[in-house]
């Protein structure tokens, strides 16, 4: 039907309810991931689901970093691996601080209990 | 004979004493210093001849995510996520000028970087809010944001149109302003101009069109790294893109003029997997990315080397890759680095391409990049 357009006020009027409807339900609306527009995780790491440390993203384990300790902060952070690591922004943001270079030292790191 | 011994050793001391500072002196000259961000809440600036950390800046706020040199090179304003913090730092001294977070233990913020407007009061960003409520979180939309240094506080606020929301780039999308602080730039797939006054974007240029560079599916490049300002007027990166008819994806360097909103595009070569940002020597002649090709095991890391004057890839190398790099450069565009996803730097010459060192940190940087000072 977008072939057609209004040409009276009230076909307008219509048209503006029928786009508002349709705009409020995309609010509202439970989207996926990779849906566009994207929606943004809030601050903590429960919505986003991604691999763990054991493989890449192609399933392999070529990808990742050797060891994998040298990636660990940034995931940490960013909540990039939120099921293996602990979550920086809500509940464990002094969960590596006694802990500078997670490679070397990190039996350092803090113990999360859920 | 003891009095000629004597004589001998004073002169020897005399010429110690004067040697000294003179080395220092010739050393200091050329020595420059990089400032990193490094876990768990720390500034490192380390000496770029001989690796060492000097100072280890420790961060009330948290921990760094994002660095920018002021345009006048004088000030530097890091970014935490820990409690959305902003630090403003002397350039020259290092010392901490300003320091302050966002955060309330009801409303938090969530950001990465931003920009200072030219006064060094204010302060862009683009932002979400999240409220705390008796029975709920709020979660606001993405929000461009003025922040008074000053008064420490979030002033102005509007939300992001959902045309520009939906737009790849995200919370790292490059933001630059404009000389005159007018205009704010915020570099996704399309440029969104907006006016500073109002926080309302006023011209979206659309790379994607073929009137505006000739090419489909422009993509700017990301990160600390990805945008290199030749002079306060000009932004230099590279791009990629596809041309619209049989789709071939090729990269090239592109110009964007912030005062005229002009974009330019010189298309150099076919595009690999992955190219990282540009990073251009002090004379602007010569510019440096990292080019890698096939997957995981298979993956090979190139530096590509150019010749801005001529627009021409002049030389390459292989070398090392880790899973997750960044590129960075000496501040006399010397030597390359391959930092990032761990404790240490690797340095290359930039004349050469080859390995020569590594340096050890003893902490992991952080996604803040890196900053080459004088």
């Amino acid at each position: 039907m977008k072939h057609l357009k209004p040409l009276n006020a009230k076909a307008r009027r219509i048209e503006a309810d029928l786009a508002a409807q349709d705009n409020a339900a995309l609010e509202e609306d439970v989207v996926a991931l990779q849906q566009a527009p994207r929606p943004h995780v809030p601050l903590g790491c429960s919505l986003s689901f991604s691999p763990g440390w054991e493989v890449d993203a192609t399933g392999g384990t070529a990808g990742l970093c050797q060891p994998v300790e040298r990636d660990i902060y940034d995931c940490y952070v960013t909540c990039f691996w939120p099921v293996q690591v602990a979550d920086h922004v809500n509940y464990s943001p002094d969960w590596a601080s006694n802990c500078a270079a997670a490679t070397k030292d990190w039996r350092n790191l803090d113990i999360v209990f859920p | 004979m003891q009095l000629r011994s004597r004589l001998l050793k004073s002169i020897h001391t005399l010429s110690a004493l004067i040697a000294v500072p003179l080395a220092l002196a010739s050393g200091a000259a050329h020595a420059g210093t990089l400032l990193l961000g490094t876990y768990p809440d720390k500034l490192f600036t380390v000496d770029d001849t001989s690796g060492a950390v000097k100072d280890k800046v420790k961060l009330d706020a948290g921990l760094p995510v994002s660095l920018r040199l002021s345009d006048d090179h004088k000030k530097i304003y890091a970014t935490t996520i820990t409690t959305s913090g902003i630090v403003v730092l002397d350039a020259d001294t290092r010392k901490i000028l300003n320091q302050f977070s966002l955060n309330t233990p009801t409303v938090r913020y969530r950001f990465m970087g931003g920009v200072p407007d030219p006064s060094g009061r204010y302060f862009y960003t683009v932002l979400i809010r999240f409220d705390k409520l008796n029975d709920r979180y709020t979660v606001s939309k993405q929000q461009y944001a003025v922040i008074d240094l000053m008064q420490k506080k979030i002033v102005r606020t509007v939300d992001m149109e959902a045309q520009d929301d939906a737009l790849p780039g995200g919370f790292r999308a490059s933001l630059m302003l404009s000389p005159d602080g007018k205009t704010l730039y915020m570099f996704k797939s399309k440029v969104l101009v907006i006016d500073t006054a109002s926080l309302k974007v006023v011209d979206r240029i659309d790379l994607q069109k073929a009137d505006a560079a000739g090419y489909e599916d422009v993509a700017l490049g990301g990160g600390v790294e990805g945008l290199q300002l030749t002079h306060p007027n000009e932004l230099v990166s590279l791009f990629t893109a596809a041309d619209p008819y049989v789709h071939n994806k090729i990269f090239g360097l592109g110009r964007f003029d912030l005062t005229a909103r002009k974009f330019t595009f010189t298309p150099i070569g076919p595009i690999t997997n992955q190219i990282s940002g540009l990073e251009v020597t002090p004379d602007g002649k010569t510019a440096y990315t990292t080019a890698t090709n096939g997957l995981t095991g298979s993956k090979r890391c190139e530096f590509w080397k150019f010749d801005l004057t001529s627009l021409k890839l002049t030389d390459k190398q292989e070398f090392h890759c880790r899973s997750r790099y960044t590129l960075g450069m000496s501040q006399d565009g010397a030597k390359l680095y391959i930092y990032g996803a761990s404790y240490d730097i690797e340095v290359y010459d930039a004349g050469t391409l080859k390995y020569e060192k590594t340096w050890d940190l003893g902490a992991d940087a952080t996604m803040a990049g890196m900053l080459a000072l004088h």
